[in-house]
């Protein structure tokens, strides 16, 4: 019996109609039709300015947008050149809008973007976010020169971040998969991003999409298929990271369930990789390697030792299940320390994780909830960074930034050991 | 002389050949074409399906802008013959029912004419003021230079009378002052000396420069139009069924003015559409195409637009953007040779590499397209050029009749050519002529004998309107051509690949689409969009019959 | 007398040599059918085994997680469990019916009963393990999210969970087997109502500003955020 196909007739006959590509730009969206003018204008003008001969097609894959975000899409016409007499850019800038599910997912709005590379035969790809508000025409650039003049295969965006902002990228995401996978990129997951076709066309023959830890966050997996399959990888410096408007960004406990698990889930099916993998190499990288501000601490931190407390103590049974004995009595005992002395030291921290991740791997809990059990943790962790650092400058982070980054490294055989023996 | 019917709107069907009577055929063995030698090929012409000839100007001149720097406007040159020759030639022209439109330079002279030499001699000479003086060479500060390569001002130093004189092109052809009623009523009397002999119209070179203002560009100015309507008036009164013909490299928009409310030029130029058919096939996008034709205003009713694929000039890149212009360099000039002046001096042969469906499909595009077409001499059989002759003679070589001693064109020793003949092996006379393709029914001088006759047979290529479908293919240009009852559906591919275009002509339903050379019935058109395939640059005609 | 006697015992001989006589080969028959039972349950088990590996059934209970509520029961994989439930099942026949075939009496018309009521009992384990599993799963989801969220008394929360499920799982299991079957339904029914209620009156009296402070936060004005935590990403 002929299998299902996930693309829909009128999409095909879309992409037919475009025909093959030099440049392709997705712009998933789900309810943005605030932003997605701006998003898309700013796309235009980097394939009209920078990208001036080459075919392009821009692709919004909607999930299920209850606004008028794809009416806005497909009814805006080109911005007109007034002092060319009215002339657009030299070629064609083709725009096909899709609607490939009811609700909104990341992981099959990729899919179709991959989908649209691959039978396009695009060179290079991005994937930009119509809620980024400070998207501009230069990123667009950024992510596609590497990949399309360089030959790189997955380029990953470093911000300019305030100093609390991304603690969970700067202090779990970036330095254990730079110690797991051995490439230091620091964003994995991120809104934008830059692939090459050849890189689309081995995501699309993987057997993953429908898999529920790929519906919220699949980028992260993207550049680790990259530097699995032996693929280029980069990252360009493009600008601050917004701050997401409230009620906007997912809380903690999604964030961690989407990136934590999504992470643990790219060790578990990409195993071969890096098992036998002892260090990290730098990646290319274009622009400066990442920046600080100097912002303020947040208000209120001793909510956050509040909930680490009730959750080391709540959680205890799952805890046992997951953490070696000697790691969770550790965790019970600095959960006894008086607030103002916290200290969540790096090396119990990258334990903890990486028992986590055995336990995953392990199948000790349902995996969803074992991640979840990391909250109370995180914020552990979170708080005795708040603690230490709330007079710290930029360059002082950074160095602390590094010094965990190494001890990741350093642990990675007990990671080993754990992820290949059951407790 | 035979009256030919005054059928007033003949340029709208005309389908105009281009050429230069040096160029086509020699009678008595000098090297250069002449009159009667282009008599003896007139029926050559004739079978072509041509009804119009365009004649570069073949007056008394130095020479020094083949022939467009005029030193006697009423007489012929003795290279290409006599007055009397040319009154042969137009005789047996309009006997084969076919017009002849001239060139009337009128923006300047030779300075070998004798207007200028009289003028320049003193300046109490009554010719003075029939052209534009100076003291300095400030006059006109921000006015551009049309032949960038080769001049550095539009002001000239006379040593003779110690003034500037100003010149929009070549420093040896100076403007004239047409400000002075006596400019006029001397071009006015060179028009009727023409007219009366029996020319069906002209061609005005450079007209948009006519007149000078301080604090302007010098071009298109209002009392520009003023003197045009001034012919017009006279023509229409005098000699009604002629024709004038603007050569105004501009904007659409600009152009449009030339127009009047049809009351000024009954045709000009599209220049900006040229280089875009050409970019359009570079690009496989049909975007450069719409995009120029949506900017371009409808014209009164008596007017029509003159479309052409290549002329004796360069290809122009006036009216392009830089991005545009360093493109067409890029895929067409890949050789700075082959660049001049902000064009591209090559013919149509060579510019689509000798791609045989390349170059029917532009032929297809320029015969099915809105507008009066003109066809170049040569590009017929597909004649090549040489880029190293100089100036933009490398398109302007003889015509190939034949493989044999100077490809037919004349019996004089080879050297003794007023040009050499393209002889490489791939475009080479021995390659590519007129005989040759005459024996083959598939040759391209057959196929384009063929569209030309299948284009006249049809007034909605001539008069009709055009609508563009847009389908959804960017590589496909589609458009339905309208006049009364009569449609004609033409689709082009313009892409090196296969194509599959769905077309709504939801408009067109239960009409059935005749494919216009084979003669062959399509399907039935429904209520789905109508779905083509099309091989690599291949173009469909489509009568939409009800039937 | 003495001859009364030895005549008696020889007839009480030869009546417990009949009864071997017709015992025996009952008893040879059943024997014969539980091992005929044994064979034919192996050669069952072992084609269900392989059909269900050429299907890939496990690959399908892992991807629809059930395989990890058997390893959390430290039950077999999927093709394994079901192939030696039908083992057992299948030798569970032969050998009821191999009993029957000894007629002992009465003992036939429990084992139709038993027969009759396997089905049930069946479905009753199924619904235990079912309950026990979702129990778990659920009153372990409700616990993490009320720590994460800062709720107060999460373990509350969560045991409350639990044993509705386990009160609903076992209520059902009883009354799929029949046994008493109205008292049954009754009870969980009291008892139910009785938490539910408590429950009500706990939370709407004890749990007033909870409650305010939930409707407020999921209805009313955001931005009255206890706590503001950094951007996580």
């Amino acid at each position: 019996m002929a299998e299902e196909s996930f693309l829909a007739d009128d999409f095909l006959r879309q992409l037919m109609s475009v025909g093959e590509v030099d440049l392709l730009v997705g712009i998933p969206s789900h309810n943005h039709a605030s932003t997605l003018l701006q998003a898309l204008h700013c796309v235009e003008e980097t394939l009209r300015q920078n990208f001036v001969r080459e075919r392009a097609v821009i692709l919004n894959v909607d999930g299920g947008s209850t606004d008028d975000t794809r009416k806005l899409f497909i009814e805006s016409s080109e911005r007109r050149d007034v002092a060319h007499k009215g002339l657009t850019s030299l070629r064609t800038i083709h725009r096909i809008s899709v609607e490939y599910d009811r609700s909104p997912s990341q992981g099959l709005a990729l899919h179709h973007i991959v989908a649209a590379a691959d039978l396009l035969r695009a060179r290079a790809c991005a994937v930009v976010s119509p809620g980024t508000t400070n998207l501009t025409s230069n990123w667009v650039a950024n992510l596609l020169r590497p990949v399309y003049r360089e030959g790189l295969d997955f380029v990953a965006p470093l911000y300019a971040r305030s100093r609390f902002q991304g603690l969970l990228a700067r202090d779990l995401l970036y330095p254990m998969s730079r110690a797991v996978f051995g490439q230091r990129i620091r964003e994995l997951y991120s809104d934008e991003w830059g692939f090459s076709g050849r890189l689309a066309t081995q995501c699309l023959e993987k057997e993953v999409w429908q898999e529920e830890t790929m519906r919220a966050r699949p980028e992260a997996w993207m550049a680790i298929t990259a530097i699995g399959g032996g693929l280029k990888c980069g990252q360009y410096f493009l600008g601050p990271k917004p701050a997401s408007p409230a009620g906007t960004s997912p809380d903690l406990v999604d964030a961690i369930r989407q990136t934590v698990g999504n992470l643990f889930w790219c060790m578990e099916i990409n195993e071969p990789q890096w098992l036998n993998r002892s260090s990290s190499q730098p990646v290319p990288t274009f622009g400066p390697d990442h920046e600080l501000s100097s912002d303020g601490v947040p208000a209120s931190p001793e909510k956050i030792f509040d909930l680490f407390r009730s959750g080391v103590n709540e959680l205890e049974p799952i805890l046992a299940s997951i953490l070696a004995p000697e790691t969770h009595a550790q965790i019970k005992a600095i959960a006894l320390s008086d607030r103002l002395k916290f200290h969540f030291a790096a090396e119990l921290w990258v334990k903890t994780l990486y028992e986590f991740a055995a336990s995953y791997h392990h199948s000790v809990l349902n995996r969803d909830h074992l991640v979840q059990a990391l909250v109370p943790l995180y914020r552990g962790r979170l708080y005795s960074f708040l603690l230490e650092h709330a007079n710290s400058s930029p360059e002082v982070m950074e160095t602390r930034s590094e010094m965990v980054c190494q001890e990741f490294e350093r642990q990675k055989p007990y990671l080993v050991e754990r992820w290949t023996t059951k407790h | 002389m035979p009256q030919l019917l005054d059928e007033s709107l003949w340029y709208k069907d005309a389908v105009i050949y281009q050429l230069h009577v040096r160029t086509f055929c020699d009678s008595n063995g000098d090297g250069i074409g002449d009159f009667r030698g282009l008599t003896t090929k007139l029926d050559y012409l004739q079978e072509l399906g041509i009804n119009a000839i365009w004649l570069l100007p073949f007056y008394p001149s130095p020479l020094r802008d083949d022939g467009y720097d005029i030193a006697d406007y009423t007489s012929v040159h003795p290279s290409y013959g006599t007055l009397q020759d040319f009154k042969d030639f137009l005789t047996a022209a309009h006997n084969r029912r076919i017009r002849v439109i001239t060139e009337m330079v009128v923006n300047h002279t030779s300075d070998q004419h004798p207007w200028f030499q009289e003028a320049r001699s003193s300046r109490d000479n009554p010719k003075r003021d029939w052209y534009v003086w100076s003291d300095t060479d400030t006059r006109y500060q921000d006015v551009r230079i049309i032949f960038v390569d080769t001049e550095m001002s539009n002001w000239a130093w006379d040593p003779i009378s110690k003034a500037y004189y100003w010149h929009r092109f070549f420093g040896h052809q100076p403007d004239l002052n047409y400000d002075n009623p006596a400019v006029r009523q001397a071009m006015w009397e060179v028009m009727k000396f023409w007219l009366d002999i029996g020319v069906d119209g002209f061609r005005l070179d450079a007209v948009p420069y006519l007149i000078e203002r301080e604090g302007t560009s010098c071009e298109n100015l209002p009392e520009t139009h003023e003197i045009i309507r001034e012919f017009r008036q006279r023509i229409d009164l005098a000699y009604p069924g002629k024709m004038l013909l603007a050569e105004a490299n501009q904007w659409p928009a600009d152009v449009r003015a030339y127009f009047g409310n049809g009351d000024e030029f009954h045709m000009a130029f599209h220049f900006p559409l040229m280089p875009r058919m050409f970019m359009a096939v570079k690009l496989e996008d049909r975007k450069p195409i719409i995009e120029i034709l949506e900017q371009t205003p409808q014209i009164p009713p008596n007017c029509q637009w003159c479309i052409f694929l290549r002329n004796h000039d360069e290809l122009t890149l006036e009216m392009v953007t830089s991005v545009e212009r360093d493109y067409m360099y890029d895929e067409y000039a890949g050789d700075k040779a082959m660049r001049i002046n902000l064009g591209i001096r090559r013919r149509l042969a060579p510019m689509m590499e000798n791609d045989r469906r390349r170059v029917e499909l532009l032929t297809g595009l320029l015969l099915s397209m809105p507008g009066t077409p003109i066809i170049y001499y040569g590009d017929e059989i597909g004649m090549g050029d040489n880029v190293y002759l100089g100036d933009r003679n490398g398109v302007r070589t003889p015509m190939q009749w034949n493989g044999g001693w100077n490809a037919g064109f004349s019996t004089a020793d080879p050297e003794r050519l007023y040009s050499p003949l393209i002889s490489n092996p791939v475009y080479g006379y021995q390659a590519i002529n007129v005989d040759s393709q005459r024996r083959s029914a598939h040759s391209l001088l057959s196929w384009t004998k063929s569209v030309i006759q299948t284009r006249n047979a049809f007034r909605v290529f001539s008069r009709g309107s055009i609508e563009f479908l847009n389908p959804s293919n960017h590589r496909v240009l589609a458009y339905v051509r309208r006049l009364g009852e009569e449609k004609v559906l033409v689709v082009n591919n313009l892409s090196n690949s296969a194509q599959a275009v769905e077309l709504n002509l939801q408009m067109y339903k239960r009409h059935i689409p005749i494919e216009m050379f084979g003669r062959n019935l399509f399907p039935r058109i429904g209520d789905l969009p109508y779905l083509l395939t099309l091989g690599p640059y291949q173009f469909y005609w489509f009568r939409l019959r009800r039937i | 007398m003495k001859e009364l006697v030895i005549q008696g015992l020889r007839q009480a001989y030869d009546n417990l040599v009949h009864m071997f006589a017709e015992f025996l080969p009952r008893l040879l028959v059943m024997l014969v059918i539980i091992v005929v039972g044994l064979f034919v349950a192996y050669f069952l088990k072992t084609i269900l085994r392989a059909l269900l590996h050429v299907t890939r059934l496990d690959r399908l209970s892992e991807e629809a997680g059930a395989s990890r509520f058997l390893r959390m029961a430290a039950l077999p994989s999927m093709t394994e469990l079901l192939s030696r439930s039908l083992f057992w099942v299948t030798w569970s026949g032969f050998i009821l019916i191999g009993i029957s075939v000894l007629g002992v009496a009465g003992l036939q018309e429990q084992i139709s009963r038993l027969f009759l009521l396997l089905p049930a009992i069946f479905v009753a384990i199924l619904i235990l393990f079912l309950g026990l599993v979702t129990a778990n799963f659920l009153s372990r989801a409700a616990l993490l999210a009320a720590v994460n969220a800062g709720y107060p008394a999460p373990k509350l929360l969560s045991w409350s969970i639990r044993f509705v499920i386990w009160a609903l799982a076992i209520s059902m299991a009883l009354e799929q087997v029949g046994v008493a079957r109205q008292t049954v339904i009754a009870a969980f029914s009291i008892v139910f109502g009785a938490f539910m209620f408590g429950l009500a009156i706990a939370f709407g009296l004890g749990g007033r500003e909870l409650a305010r402070e939930f409707l407020e936060r999921n209805l009313g004005d955001k931005k009255k955020e206890k706590y503001e935590e950094p951007q996580p990403l």
